[in-house]
């Protein structure tokens, strides 16, 4: 954060002053929040790409393992094994998919692309060619 | 070999016995309590921090002194953390989430000292960490939102004909939470430990085995040793970070049912 030199807009009066000042206040309130902002952004919990690897892998796999056991428990108690196993099993896998899409979108909403970056034709881009 | 054995760290044994419940008296019948080293290293653990904040913020000065200052960053730290996650509201779950995270963090340094037990590779440990998250979710959930709740497992905008496909899918998913929780921070703190350890006993086992070839070959291992042990500290804090975080995310779930 930089100090704003004193010599700079010297106001007449007192009310100048004060509004010089508050002015100088809300400014470096401003910056803080950016440095906040920043620092919050930087300390992610996806710091290193083993972490993320892992996070994304755990989330796929638990949901597997919790699909395929309240099915088995399902033909336990009503015996109508294999199927309960069988559909669960796929409903966690589809479980799995939805809890890695979330994680992903969350990794993505952490840290965004570059301002300028090339990101694909987006929604506007295909109107346009369709009514061109 | 016991001395090479990677998996021996993590044995747990009694230190003293307590008290039996049921069995008849003889031997070995019945479940009996025990005060084991995993106890003793979350004592430890608990006084460590109880221990330090307390001291740290006996003097409450204006102006912090080292200690204070490592207490505030350390409460500033988890405020933010549970603020940007949660929302104001989930403020009242800041005792929770700081509890949890200062007890892993200060678990999988001490797990990082030579001969020291580490509480979080056992999948017990940490699985009764992630049934208090999930637990204290569904049961303040339910306490403030009532019914709307279940709200969490219908996704806005999505039609009706779907819902019977989407539901038991989104149920699946909240269900595998505590599993995805426990095992990720188990997963790591274990094979990080596991690996260092073999690294360390293949140096062991050259210089039993090689004599003077051995010293020298086993200047590689423990090269990879020591980077291990840093990336271990990484791990462990990195560790305790994103279950705190994950703890702070599904209580705003409880806070704000809707998707």
């Amino acid at each position: 954060m930089t100090i704003p030199p004193d010599n700079q807009g010297q106001p007449e009066n007192a009310r100048g002053a004060t509004r010089d000042l508050a002015s100088r206040i809300a400014s470096a309130k401003r910056e803080r929040e950016r440095e906040d902002n920043r620092s919050l952004r930087d300390a992610s919990p996806e710091m290193t790409g083993l972490a993320r690897g892992l996070r994304i892998g755990t989330e796929f796999i638990a949901a597997v393992l919790v699909g395929a056991g309240i099915g088995y428990l399902i033909d336990l108690g009503l015996g109508t094994s294999p199927w309960g196993l069988l559909i669960l099993l796929l409903m966690g896998f589809a479980a799995g998919i939805l809890n890695v899409i979330r994680v992903v979108a969350e990794m993505n909403a952490a840290s965004p692309a570059p301002p300028g970056s090339d990101l694909g034709p987006d929604a506007e881009d295909e109107e346009r060619d369709e009514n061109r | 070999m016991a001395g090479t054995d990677p998996i021996h760290q993590f044995v747990i044994y009694d230190i003293a016995e307590l008290f039996t419940l049921g069995g008849d008296g003889t031997e070995g019948s019945g479940i009996t309590f025990s005060f084991t080293n995993s106890a003793l290293f979350m004592v430890l653990t608990v006084a460590t921090i109880v221990v330090f904040l307390l001291a740290a913020t006996a003097g409450r000065k204006l102006v912090p002194g080292r200690a204070q200052l490592t207490a505030e960053l350390l409460y500033e730290f988890v405020a933010g953390m549970v603020r940007s996650s949660a929302g104001t509201a989930g403020m009242k779950f800041f005792p929770l989430v700081f509890s949890l995270f200062t007890f892993i963090f200060v678990a999988n340094m001490f797990g990082m000292v030579p001969y020291f037990f580490t509480v979080t590779s056992h999948i017990i440990v940490t699985f009764a960490l992630s049934m208090l998250v999930f637990l204290t979710v569904i049961l303040y959930g339910f306490i403030k939102n009532g019914p709307k709740f279940l709200k969490l497992f219908v996704p806005a905008g999505v039609p009706g004909y779907i819902l019977p496909i989407v539901t038991p899918i989104e149920v699946i998913s909240f269900l595998s939470r505590p599993i995805s929780l426990s095992v990720r921070l188990f997963g790591n703190i274990l094979a990080g430990h596991i690996t260092l350890k073999v690294f360390t006993g293949f140096a062991v086992m050259m210089i039993a085995g090689l004599g003077a070839i051995g010293w020298v070959a086993s200047i590689l291992p423990i090269l990879m040793a020591i980077a291990l042990t840093g990336l271990e500290f990484l791990v462990g804090s990195v560790q305790a970070y994103v279950f705190a975080v994950l703890t702070c995310m599904y209580l705003n779930d409880a806070i704000h049912p809707s998707h």
